[in-house]
């Protein structure tokens, strides 16, 4: 973004910290009160928040603008739905398998075709499979039509030494908070390998990556391939915290979201889309108990927030912070 | 006399109408300074461009070390040996000089390494501090690319070329808009990189071409006007009619 | 045979052809603002609700058909060139432009489609029929409506034509789309033009919207579905070709018509949304993309 150009990409590892320590913290609070709306909201925050760090990648590191990855998350979410439903003995771990599976063919395909276009073609084309997708899951009666699949089992979860009954919010929440730590720290490593500074190489300037005798094709399409994966990840967990799916999950509004959150948390920082995950749902959480209408409050901090502070929450974090630091040491 | 090469032969690019490059052959020996001079609009970036994979030519070879190298895309081209720097500086302006030098010398490790941590690249790590070195760059590691002066801005340009250990270097108007001082500096640099690689050398700047070149072509209006070592060239009418005589 | 054209396949073709000429006037308005000024303006469906939230509201004034006709466009016009002003022109000179102004009309869209809910209310809204009765062409059944706005609309067009292809203005405008800085070299207030381009776009959108609500009904999440086709038609026609989004246009709404005889009317999007696709991946700069 405008204001981030001349500033890297790094991810602030204090913020880092704090989020999960609060989360766990917030986890036993809410726990020991029995919040279950709050712990089952918060465990939406975070399976949006791998959407949004599906998005980052794409778009804080690469370069990619994708207004489709609900594709995906939704791919996900059906996979999972309908493995479950049809009973026998698979569980979670195989309907993650499937899900991933799953995500990395079809993102193969996708991304081979669509990565070939530039800029504001790619994002049509993200936002057109998405809407295709979802439109033809829409009209499909065998997969639930227009009112999705409902129905869901609660899941117990085998985790070998212990197992988890997701029933249980905090269970439930703490899972969610695994899944998220595990995405994070996997961006993360990535993005700090050879490969993860090519990405971000090809975002600031293809042309020379490619004078500097890469393949900048190969890279964006691992990196479309792998930005898929997260998306069907968070997928995943949906319907077993929500007990269905439908077919807004793969929409418009679920990939302009993530797309939000991650502006607002600040692009190309891993941490930034998780922080804005939190703080989209609450807002809409707010804002709700007066109104329906967080539509254009959320719009106008959005509007505000590409205008004035293009870095997001994390760079007006390291403004403030760099500043302090600055003013020390002269 | 070296080895030839590259060896370019009767390659033509044409724009809508325009002939740009209109059958042009020339050659290039190993370890020495090859330059190609032109008025404005002769046709030496198209050219530069064509040999370094940028554009298509519609007829004619280009061969690279005996190998046929007409058509490939330019990262092909860089992995076969040939790196260049461009005319207009493409930086990383929004990376570190360090992490600019990084990224090109990255190349030379191999695929294994890329989901590695960074410290295990460490031929790459070696590559980067020599480079940073050489080009009088280490102090400004740490500083953004965009933040550089001009000059060591165009130094960074060559220093990136030159991280894949090319076995020749194409180097587009390197002392663009550079001032006197960095000018002579880049000379030396050049002569110094002369040493071992192959150097071919696109310049507006005739003292430096006169200065430096084992070799010139001289371009005009898309075709090859004339070549020879520096005496032959300046001694040559119709090169001084069409270009330097021209005051 | 004769009785499947005319009773069948004849409407569909008519229906396709109202429709068509409403979308040309939508998409020409996000052509103009995409190749002029370079903006994917993703609030573009909420500009065509606006005209027709607008109209509704001057009929509850007691305004009619006509004169909300009229208005409407003007009334749009302004708050267009406030919003190129306002927003896009913070943007403009970032080196993100692409995305921040595709964010800032994403943010747009966001904040309108709240609005009308807040000021309408989500229930559906349907303006009665200004002109009744029908005609019969070619042994066609044709409502005047449709009629009527076959062929204002075609009227419109060739206006638009007009001005961007037979006058000094549309000369200037189109230079300016071509070469911004030579364009403002030459003394144009290349500024003005942008604002203005802006506001024409907008306002041709709102007046699809008020000449399409008869038709379809007037609900918040209205301009939401009509972008998607808006999108196409300018994908397929090519950017800031003007024959290219009118052959388009009319062509992807045969398309529909047609194809809604055959299969169920829910494919239709996946179908145009899937021509959408296909030629962004085969052919970007669109079907018809003769110069403009």
């Amino acid at each position: 973004m405008g204001a981030q150009k001349f500033s890297g990409t790094t991810s602030p590892r204090l913020l880092a910290w704090i989020f999960f320590a609060a989360a766990i913290l917030f986890a036993i609070i809410a726990g020991i009160a029995q919040e279950t709306f709050y712990l089952r909201l918060a465990t939406e925050a975070l399976i949006f928040s791998g959407i949004a760090l599906s998005v980052d990648l794409l778009l804080g590191y690469t370069g990619l603008f994708s207004l489709g990855q609900a594709l995906y998350f939704g791919m996900g979410a059906y996979l999972t739905a309908l493995l479950l439903l049809e009973g026998g003995s698979h569980g979670f771990w195989s309907a993650l398998g499937l899900s991933l599976l799953a995500s990395t063919l079809v993102a193969l395909v996708i991304g081979a075709i669509a990565i070939r276009s530039r800029g504001v073609y790619f994002i049509l084309i993200t936002f057109g499979l998405a809407q295709v997708a979802g439109r033809a899951v829409y009209n499909t009666r065998s997969l639930g039509g227009s009112d999705g699949i409902t129905g869901i089992p609660v899941l117990e979860i085998n985790f070998g030494l212990f197992s988890l009954n997701l029933g249980d919010p905090v269970s439930f929440f703490m899972l969610s908070l695994f899944f998220v730590l595990v995405m994070y720290l996997g961006l993360l490593y990535l993005t700090h390998t050879p490969f993860g500074r090519v990405l971000v190489a090809i975002r600031s300037n293809e042309e020379r990556v490619r004078a500097l005798g890469y393949n900048p094709w190969r890279y964006k399409l691992a990196s479309y391939v792998i930005a898929a994966d997260v998306a069907a990840l968070a997928g995943t967990l949906y319907p077993l915290l929500r007990g269905f799916v439908s077919p807004e999950l793969m929409y418009f509004d679920i990939s302009v979201n993530a797309v939000i959150m991650v502006i607002l948390g600040g692009t190309g920082t891993l941490i930034g889309p998780l922080y804005g995950s939190v703080f989209l749902i609450a807002l809409k959480t707010f804002i709700s108990s007066w109104t329906l209408h967080h539509g254009i409050v959320i719009g106008i901090i959005f509007m505000l927030t590409v205008i004035f502070f293009p870095a997001g929450f994390v760079g007006l974090y390291k403004r403030l912070t760099g500043a302090a630091k600055g003013g020390r040491l002269s | 006399m070296t080895e030839i090469i590259l060896d370019v032969e009767g390659v033509s690019v044409a724009f809508g109408g325009l002939q740009a490059v209109n059958n042009v052959s020339l050659q290039a020996r190993d370890r020495q300074i090859t330059s190609v001079i032109g008025p404005n609009g002769a046709g030496k970036s198209t050219l530069f461009n064509l040999i370094a994979g940028a554009i298509r030519s519609s007829s004619g070879r280009v061969r690279f070390q005996d190998k046929d190298i007409t058509g490939w895309p330019s990262n092909r081209i860089c992995l076969a040996g040939l790196a260049r720097s461009f005319q207009i500086t493409k930086l990383f302006f929004d990376l570190t000089v360090e992490e600019n030098l990084r990224l090109a010398s990255q190349i030379l490790e191999p695929d294994g390494r890329l989901l590695r941590p960074l410290a295990h690249s460490m031929r790459a790590k070696a590559k980067t501090r020599e480079l940073l070195d050489r080009f009088l760059l280490t102090q400004r590691r740490k500083e953004l690319a965009g933040y550089l002066s001009h000059g060591e801005q165009r130094r960074l340009e060559i220093a990136l070329a030159l991280a894949s250990e090319p076995r020749m270097l194409l180097l587009d108007e390197p002392t663009q808009g550079m001032s006197h001082g960095d000018t002579e500096d880049t000379k030396n640099m050049i002569r110094d990189i002369a040493g071992e690689t192959a150097v071919m050398l696109v310049e507006h700047d005739i003292d430096l071409v006169m200065d430096l070149s084992h070799w010139i072509v001289v371009m005009h209006q898309g075709q090859k006007l004339a070549e020879g070592i520096p005496q032959d060239v300046r001694a040559n009418p119709a090169v001084r009619e069409a270009y330097l005589g021209e005051a | 045979m004769i009785e499947y054209l005319q009773f069948v396949l004849g409407p569909q073709i008519v229906n396709g052809l109202t429709i068509g000429v409403a979308i040309i006037l939508v998409s020409l308005g996000l052509s103009i603002i995409f190749g002029l000024l370079d903006v994917v303006n993703m609030a573009h469906g909420e500009f065509y609700a606006m005209g027709a939230f607008i109209s509704m509201t001057l009929y509850a004034l007691g305004l009619g058909f006509w004169a909300a006709l009229i208005i409407t466009p003007l009334l749009v016009m302004p708050i267009g060139a406030l919003v190129e002003r306002c927003l896009i022109r913070f943007v403009y000179h970032s080196p993100d432009r692409h995305t921040l102004t595709l964010l800032l009309t994403i943010g747009l869209s966001i904040i309108l489609k709240d609005l009308y809910d807040v000021l309408y209310g989500p229930n559906t809204m349907k303006p009665e029929n200004p002109i009744s009765g029908v005609t019969e062409i070619v042994g066609i059944i044709i409502p005047n409506y449709r009629l009527f706005l076959l062929v204002f609309g075609t009227l419109i067009i060739t206006l638009t034509w007009f001005v961007l292809f037979r006058t000094r203005l549309g000369a200037v405008i189109r230079a300016a789309a071509h070469d911004k800085d030579m364009t403002a070299s030459l003394g144009v207030p290349v500024r003005l033009i942008y604002s203005g381009a802006f506001a024409f776009g907008i306002s041709l959108a709102a007046l699809a919207g008020v000449l399409l609500a008869p038709i379809y009904s007037v609900f918040p999440t209205m301009g939401h579905d009509f972008i998607l086709l808006a999108f196409t038609v300018v994908i397929v026609g090519g950017i800031g070709s003007f024959w290219g989004t009118v052959v388009a246009g009319l062509l992807l709404t045969q398309i529909e018509s047609i194809a809604s005889l055959y299969i169920a009317p829910n494919w239709g999007e996946p179908l145009i949304f899937s021509i959408m696709i296909a030629v962004l991946v085969v052919r970007p700069q669109g079907l018809f993309n003769w110069s403009r």
